[in-house]
């Protein structure tokens, strides 16, 4: 160890010199305080020794200037003294000494006290570096967590109409991430799609998962597909990434304005809310299928629920991190709370903000113990983004034309492959009228869903009356399906182009034949079993009726003929 | 503040009752709870997850009931959800857990 001994008495530091030099230290002297002080920061030793009176500078204040000096590391400072009274060895501390030695010097006190002493400066450049080091990767992971930030936010907002007029929204994390992804965007048919997921925790962990969420939304929006397209893409895409014990509760809507109807697909989200010009409830909407990312979707998994707007409809979706806002009391907003508000006293368009108020006057000062959204549609101002220029950018009309198609499948393709997307995305790719994709998706899911269910695996829909009947059912279909070796679907499309009186074009008028090479089921019973099921079943045919402009079975029941009229 | 668990063996059948809130602090709890009975995946056994005394439950518990589904054989799994009080019900509900666990 490296110590420098300061001392006026040349006898006591040669004595101390000797003594410290035969163990092995390195030793330097200092005559007194002003040159102990001028040799310690030209030297760094490691320990010092420190006479008190001494001419220039004494020890006192030649210990205060070396302690400053001194003052990132440890450099312990040991007064020699033959003062014994208490005043002077308080002096000692006060001025910064650690230590002190009392004069004639015993040779096993000094040894003992540089190693005690040595131990404590080990100590303490073992806690500086550590500290050192904590604050560094502090400081680190900020700046990893800022940039990921930076990252997430564009990534999951590229794009996002979360700022069109007819959307109010609120969405506050807890963390410095959001667990809660909220997205908007409109698909090539002009339907506005939007998306609430809640991700089981909340912090990066969760907002790691809304990534690929985000990004599967945009993409697939982009390219027309639908809602249940979506929604089971985004399921199985969570599936693969995250552990069983995360989920992603998720509402998937698509808003169409000119067709008035609004579809749904609500997998563990509270209840959907549909509120009329009046503010007052007119419809809720609950979830009906599990959170994404907990099993693979059977064919009902995907079915989204088809309701009507009116002009004035407000929708309003949250996340449970609302209804769940606790104050200090423990006590929840609930869903009563938030419910009361739209009892038809307040006026609709104030709704929003005095439900934000209100949530926030019950909360207090109470700490969020989860991320927080509210979104509000309202339909009236729909409009006002349509005739806006990122909404014409965002659509391309192709001039209805003459054309069809014809697909023909054998039972061995059916039990490899589902072909749906297929026939839905030729269609799509060719004809895709505005505001009619979901329509004629539906149209062309029903009747193939029919053919292939009813019409060749001979299934029956009021199995599926029951959770254990529902399970049945599946595994009934893939049991027959399995077994299939014989019959086959047939789909024919002509899509023809419709003139008004002066040979304008004004849509066109799509002629849909399904069959199957089964010995016919009976329709009507299909229809009526339906009608009263709609929490399990599709209401397959009652539904396509609903949709189309004209829908006949053949007898005995193989062939469905649709007919679908669109209108520029 | 979290919840409490006790665990009642009988023959065949295991209940874990949760007492307070359930949610992301019981994990390590539960786990523990459960975990002894699923090691050996030849041995069927019944669970039975009694919330009588469940004030809350958070999503994170909702997690938990799905891990222990798997580790006790996914659909295989005879995994009972008992006496949850009508908020718990409806947030197992609206989650449509009924299709994974038998819910009375």
């Amino acid at each position: 160890m490296k110590i420098l001994i300061v001392d006026d008495d040349r006898i006591n530091s040669t004595i101390l010199n000797r003594l410290l030099s035969r163990e092995g230290h390195q030793v330097l002297s200092a005559g007194d305080g002003l040159a102990g002080v001028e040799m310690f920061a030209s030297e760094r030793p490691e320990l010092v020794l420190m006479d008190i009176r001494m001419p220039l500078m004494n020890g006192y204040e030649a210990a205060k200037e070396i302690k400053r000096i001194s003052s990132d590391r440890f450099v312990p400072v040991i007064f020699l003294t033959a003062v014994t009274d208490e005043e002077g060895l308080v002096q000692c501390i006060e001025s910064g000494g650690d230590d002190f030695l009392t004069k004639p010097f015993n040779r096993t006190i000094l040894q003992a006290k540089i190693e005690a002493m040595e131990r404590i400066r080990r100590l303490h450049t073992e806690l500086h570096s550590q500290k050192e080091q904590l604050e560094q990767h502090q400081e680190r992971v900020q700046q990893e967590l800022d940039i990921s930030q930076h990252l997430f936010t564009n990534i999951v907002r590229a794009g996002s109409l979360l700022d069109a007029p007819c959307l109010r929204h609120m969405s506050v994390p807890m963390s410095q991430f959001n667990g809660d992804l909220l997205v908007a965007s409109y698909n090539p048919a002009g339907g506005l799609h939007i998306m609430l997921g809640d991700f089981t925790g909340h912090g990066l962990s969760a907002a790691v998962g809304a990534m690929p969420l985000s990004e599967i939304f945009y993409g697939m929006t982009a390219q027309g597909y639908s809602i249940g397209d979506i929604a089971e893409e985004m399921n199985a895409k969570l599936l693969d990434i995250m552990p069983t014990r995360m989920f992603c509760a998720a509402c998937l809507l698509e808003v169409d304005f000119r067709q008035q109807s609004l579809m749904v697909w609500n997998g563990g989200l509270p209840d959907l809310l549909l509120v009329d010009g009046q503010g007052q409830l007119q419809q809720r909407i609950p979830s009906n299928h599990l959170p994404m990312g907990i099993q693979s979707f059977t064919p009902d998994d995907r079915k989204v629920g088809i309701f009507e707007l009116r002009n004035k409809t407000r929708i309003y979706l949250y996340s449970d991190g609302l209804t769940e806002a606790t104050r200090s009391d423990h006590e929840m907003f609930g869903y009563e709370r938030l419910e009361r508000h739209f009892d038809g006293t307040i006026p609709p368009d104030k709704l929003f903000d005095t439900i934000l108020a209100a949530l926030e006057h019950f909360r207090g000062d109470a700490q969020q113990t989860d991320d927080i959204s509210f979104l509000e549609i309202d339909c009236a101002k729909a409009g006002e983004e349509l005739v806006g220029d990122r909404f014409s950018q965002a659509r391309k009309t192709i001039p209805p034309t003459n054309w069809s198609l014809s697909f023909f499948f054998s039972p061995q393709l059916l039990q490899t492959v589902d072909p749906l997307p297929a026939i839905i995305n030729s269609v799509m790719n060719l004809q895709s009228p505005i505001g009619h994709r979901e329509r004629i998706y539906t149209i062309l899911a029903e009747l193939f869903s029919n053919a292939l269910d009813h019409g060749l695996l001979g299934l029956d829909t009021r199995i599926k009356r029951t959770p254990e009947g529902f399970v049945r059912y599946y595994a009934l279909r893939e049991d027959r399906l399995a077994a299939l070796d014989r019959g086959f679907i047939r789909l024919d499309l002509t899509h023809t182009p419709q003139f008004d009186d002066k040979q304008q074009k004004i849509g066109g008028e799509m002629h849909i034949r399904m069959e199957d090479g089964g010995p016919g089921f009976d329709h009507r019973h299909v229809h009526s079993a339906l009608e009263g099921n709609t929490s399990h079943g599709s209401r397959g045919i009652a539904l396509v009726r609903s949709l189309c402009t004209k829908l006949a079975y053949n007898e005995p029941g193989n062939c469905a003929e649709v007919v679908y009229r669109w209108t520029i | 503040m979290s919840g409490t668990i006790s665990i009642a063996r009988a023959d065949q059948e295991t209940t874990i009752s949760i007492k307070g809130r359930f949610n992301f602090e019981m994990h390590s709890q539960f786990r523990a709870a459960y975990q002894e009975e699923t090691v050996d995946k030849n041995r069927s056994r019944r669970f039975i997850i009694d919330l009588t005394g469940t004030e809350y439950i958070d999503s994170s518990a909702l997690g938990m009931l799905l891990l222990l589904r798997e580790e006790a054989g996914t659909n295989e799994a005879d995994i009972e959800i008992a006496n949850a009080r009508p908020e718990i019900r409806k947030i197992l509900e609206t989650a449509n857990f009924q299709r994974l666990f038998k819910i009375t």
